[in-house]
């Protein structure tokens, strides 16, 4: 039986620093495009990395710089998978509120949109609990 | 280059705000700090510029949400002209353009203001 490759990865570690979020959204940007995304859908994928490695910095690790965010791109044949792992605090796919955009309209606030962002831009959105280190899993398909 | 900068101008007595470069949870803070002074300032006509703005997150987009009824209940507004396609996107996913007027370039939104005044 044939065994399939390992996806092609690309990782990068990163303080739990916001100035770093361009680098990380740049290199998201880029793969996307090297996954066979078009521009559109390659500025989302980097907004949705950014929402998502500015909430393990601001809130899984509350704003403390000196923890570390790994973010690890996985080319795979039909979809470019975004793995960002941390040791802070996580959270439970069940604790995840998406709220309303309608409500937003009616009643404005602030805070509370980057998990929408995050859900409406990618295909998949998901967190994992692990003993060690908790991870956020974002999947897009290529067309 | 700066993550973010940004230039404000009174037109008329509309302060017109253009940011360049990226809004995001590391910039924000002088975004945000730049609106608020306009508003202390009793500025509460504000057009956003956007026509050099790279990206915003919703960072960005909270504190546009954080003046908004401040300068509605003050007789102001906040619009919005020359987005770029993904800076458009991201406000059209949350229907932001619901809540915000949208205009293709100064030009339209001053005119639109002009209009109001009359």
């Amino acid at each position: 039986m044939k065994v399939a490759p390992p996806p092609e990865t690309f990782r990068l570690v990163i303080p739990s620093q916001t100035r770093y979020l361009n680098l990380v959204t740049g290199l998201a940007k880029r793969a996307s495009l090297v996954a066979g995304m078009d521009d559109a859908t390659a500025a989302k994928v980097s907004i949705a990395v950014d929402e998502a490695v500015t909430n393990v910095i601001m809130h899984a690790y509350g704003n403390e710089a000196d923890h570390l965010v790994e973010i690890e791109l996985r080319f795979m044949p039909t979809a470019l998978e975004i793995h960002i792992w941390h040791t802070g605090h996580g959270i439970r796919e069940d604790q995840i509120f998406l709220p309303d955009p309608g409500e937003y309209v009616k009643h404005p606030r602030k805070g509370g949109l980057g998990l929408l962002l995050m859900s409406r831009f990618m295909d998949e959105v998901h967190f994992l609990e692990g003993q060690e280190r908790n991870e956020c899993c974002m999947i897009k398909r290529v067309e | 280059m700066a993550d973010l900068s940004i230039q404000i101008r009174d037109e008329d007595g509309v302060a017109v705000v253009e940011p360049m470069g990226f809004i995001n949870a590391h910039t924000v803070r002088q975004f945000e700090s730049a609106l608020e002074d306009l508003v202390a300032a009793k500025k509460y006509t504000i057009l956003l510029d956007c026509q050099s703005l790279n990206y915003i997150s919703s960072a960005g987009l909270g504190a546009i949400m954080g003046l908004i009824e401040t300068v509605r209940e003050n007789g102001g507004d906040i619009l919005l002209c020359s987005l770029q396609d993904n800076v458009y996107a991201i406000f059209d996913t949350l229907g932001f353009t619901q809540l915000y007027r949208v205009f293709a370039n100064e030009g339209e939104a001053r005119q639109a203001l002009a209009g109001k005044s009359e």
